[in-house]
């Protein structure tokens, strides 16, 4: 039973991430994505994270998928991009192959791992009973890790100002600040023949 | 029912305030700027430089009682390490920061660049960096990055109206956020065997017996390569010349120096305290990162023409230096030792020589406008004292006595030499070849400054603003009297992590 669960929720994940990838619109690779999610939230639920799986479905597909259906919408970058530009010559093949050896390498050391990829019980049995997900993430969340928490508030402030001032329009026009220093050299140069 | 959801037991983890002093004073100053900038707007503005320079210094008062003090603190199951190691760590870190913002004073007023958000996000780049230095487990190490790197990325792009300043923030963001990507794979593969995040548990777990798992090597593979993104080092390199000549120079001198120096304190961490019985894992793969980032910096260094990338290059060579006692650092228990000093003392002596470099490079491209390096030919004739200053720092980062940088290669030799493998002594020929390169176009740079003709017609000396001068003082005086006195430095940097992981 918990094999074919995980099969059927594997393939669904893996099927959104390549279409998340593969899809020529920006619109449906989100929508892609909160396949892959809502494949992760049912892996949650086999794992018996159930506080996990629902935070899953509730923030990452329900909330912050959706703001990038916005953004990209608002944006109007909702149609193909073209991609057929090559900067740098024989990049492409290039990256396949650097791309497909790692892939075979990670493969390899995941299947001949001693004990499965995962060696320590601790790491994939459920933290208590699934009532007590929660209670118990939560006390973790603000005893032994209280100051990555505090912290993490601190960078999402900092992301927040950051995001505000570069999105804001600049006043003057885009322009190289060397441009402008020449720019300001030449009317020197032309008002000092002026004046002569 | 009802009632028994209202009363958890809920224990307040015990918090040695003391330890964490340091961190709250730094985060309040912070909270404060973003206030100011809320309540006061543009009256404030003015005032920024100077408060966040304050808060540094305010900061750096519980840090000197903690040093006194001197006990060693573990707070949070030992996450959270307060010990001599940190303490120098964050030491250096606070001077990086005040030279930094005494670099930006003029440079951010001039751009009309949102002020009070740029000293926001640098003290909270600064925080993430002094979480960094005491972070023994893997989520605080990656909360740490983060807060530091995400700033960076955001200060990169601050020259809005600049399209080099955009590619460089769009290209640093993304091939960071790339890195941190790879970095946590490899960090849920060790979490995955060893069932903890605690790096002194992890070590337990490879004693007994997880290390030889395959998928811990892929972790330890992955995190480091993670990290050597974070200090530029060969193949991971790729993003430092673009990032550093697109971002605002005083921005270029924080990544070089701050940024860099708190990626090896997280990789110093991951190898002493996490991984130092798998040697035979991370010692090819520094070897390899070394060898590479001192040939290809320097050779690549050699024919840049803009001073700002070629100051990118140097750091990625001096990355190299930087990272080579770490090859020979699972040897033996003092070898590790002399490793871990010798990296510390390069980090301290190579922050003061690269941000007095770059306070040079800022004043005078103010001049003449531009960072190629003709446009500083002759800046004897108007600026003749930065032209002896410049001299002192490519000096010292060339390796030559009596200065900093001589006393930092020295180390690193003596580790290399004194190891006893024979991968030591070959990593200090590549090093001794590199120093020969390094000293080639650092040397080009001075004899342009001193004996060319000056392209400009006015030689008007230059003018020098305050807070630049106090910049390039504290980086002359650091540089010289680490030179002159060795001993000074290593009473500070003899540190050591070993006794947790062993």
């Amino acid at each position: 039973m918990e094999t074919v669960v995980f099969l059927i929720s594997a393939a669904v994940i893996l099927s959104g991430a390549l279409g998340v990838i593969f899809s020529k619109n920006p619109v449906h690779s989100a929508l892609f994505m909160v396949q892959t999610l809502f494949g992760v939230a049912v892996l949650f639920v086999l794992l018996e994270a159930t506080f996990l799986a629902a935070i899953q479905v509730i923030v990452y597909a329900g909330a912050i998928v959706i703001l990038f259906v916005f953004v990209i919408t608002l944006l109007g970058v909702d149609r193909a991009e073209d991609l057929k530009v090559e900067p740098i010559s024989g990049q492409r093949p290039l990256a396949v192959v650097l791309g497909a050896s790692i892939f075979g390498i990670i493969l390899t050391v995941l299947i001949v791992a001693v004990g499965g990829p995962t060696g320590e019980q601790v790491a994939n049995t459920p933290i208590g009973d699934a009532s007590d997900n929660t209670k118990i993430l939560g006390e973790a969340l603000f005893s032994t890790h209280v100051f990555s928490v505090e912290l993490t508030a601190l960078l999402l402030t900092v992301a927040v100002v950051g995001a505000v001032v570069l999105s804001t329009r600049p006043t003057k026009p885009l322009i190289s600040t060397l441009d402008k220093q020449q720019n300001d050299n030449l009317e020197d140069e032309l008002e000092e023949k002026g004046e002569e | 029912m009802s009632t028994n959801l209202l009363i958890v037991a809920f224990e307040r983890p015990a918090i040695d305030w003391h330890a964490v002093a340091p961190e709250i004073v730094l985060l309040s100053v912070g909270v404060l700027i973003t206030l100011l900038d809320i309540l006061f707007l543009e009256k404030a503005r003015p005032y920024m430089a100077a408060l966040s320079g304050l808060g540094i210094l305010a900061t750096a008062i519980p840090l000197l009682t903690l040093g006194i003090d001197g006990t060693e603190r573990v707070l949070f199951d030992g996450a959270y390490v307060v010990d001599n190691f940190s303490l120098v760590l964050k030491a250096i870190f606070l001077l990086a920061g005040y030279v930094v913002i005494l670099l930006s004073t003029n440079y951010i007023v001039d751009g009309d660049y949102w002020e009070s958000e740029y000293y926001g996000l640098l003290l909270a780049s600064l925080m993430g960096m002094i979480m960094m230095a005491s972070s023994r487990d893997l989520i605080s190490v990656f909360v740490a990055l983060e807060l530091l790197s995400i700033p960076a990325y955001l200060m990169v792009a601050w020259r809005k109206r600049d399209p080099k300043s955009n590619e460089a923030g769009l290209k640093y963001y993304l091939m960071g956020v790339f890195a941190s990507a790879v970095m946590l794979y490899g960090m849920s593969l060790l979490f995955g065997v060893s069932g903890t995040t605690v790096l002194s548990e992890i070590a337990d777990s490879i004693d007994a017996g997880n290390g030889s798992s395959s998928v811990m090597t892929l972790g330890i593979v992955f995190v480091v390569a993670g990290f050597a993104f974070k200090v530029s080092a060969v193949p991971f390199h790729t993003w430092a010349p673009d990032v550093y000549e697109g971002a605002p120079t005083p921005v270029t001198a924080f990544l070089s120096v701050a940024s860099k120096a708190a990626g090896f304190v997280a990789l110093l961490a991951l190898i002493f305290v996490g991984f130092y019985e798998l040697s035979n894992i991370w010692e090819p793969l520094i070897w390899i990162l070394a060898a590479l980032s001192m040939t290809v910096g320097n050779l690549v260094a050699l024919r840049q023409t803009n001073i700002v990338r070629l100051m990118a290059y140097s750091g990625v060579a001096q990355t190299g230096f930087m990272i080579a006692p770490l090859a020979v650092a699972g040897h033996s228990l003092s070898t590790g030792n002399q490793a871990l000093s010798a990296i510390v003392t390069y980090l301290a002596i190579y922050a003061a020589m690269n941000l007095g470099a770059f306070a040079v490079i800022i004043t005078l491209a103010r001049r003449t406008g531009s960072a190629e390096i003709d446009s500083f030919s002759g800046a004897f004739h108007f600026a003749p004292g930065l032209t002896v200053a410049m001299t002192i720092f490519l000096f010292s980062l060339a390796g030559i006595p009596p200065l900093g940088g001589w006393f930092a290669k020295f180390e690193v030799f003596r580790v290399l030499a004194t190891s006893g493998e024979t991968w030591g002594y070959l990593l200090a020929v590549v090093a001794a070849i590199n120093s020969v390169i390094a000293l080639f176009y650092y040397a080009t740079i001075a004899r342009k400054m001193w004996a060319d003709d000056p392209s400009e017609k006015d030689l008007n000396n230059i003018e020098v603003t305050p807070s630049l001068v106090s910049a390039l003082a504290i980086c002359v005086l650091v540089t010289l009297l680490f030179g002159i006195f060795p001993q000074l430095v290593a009473r500070f940097t003899e540190v050591s992590l070993l006794a947790f992981g062993v």
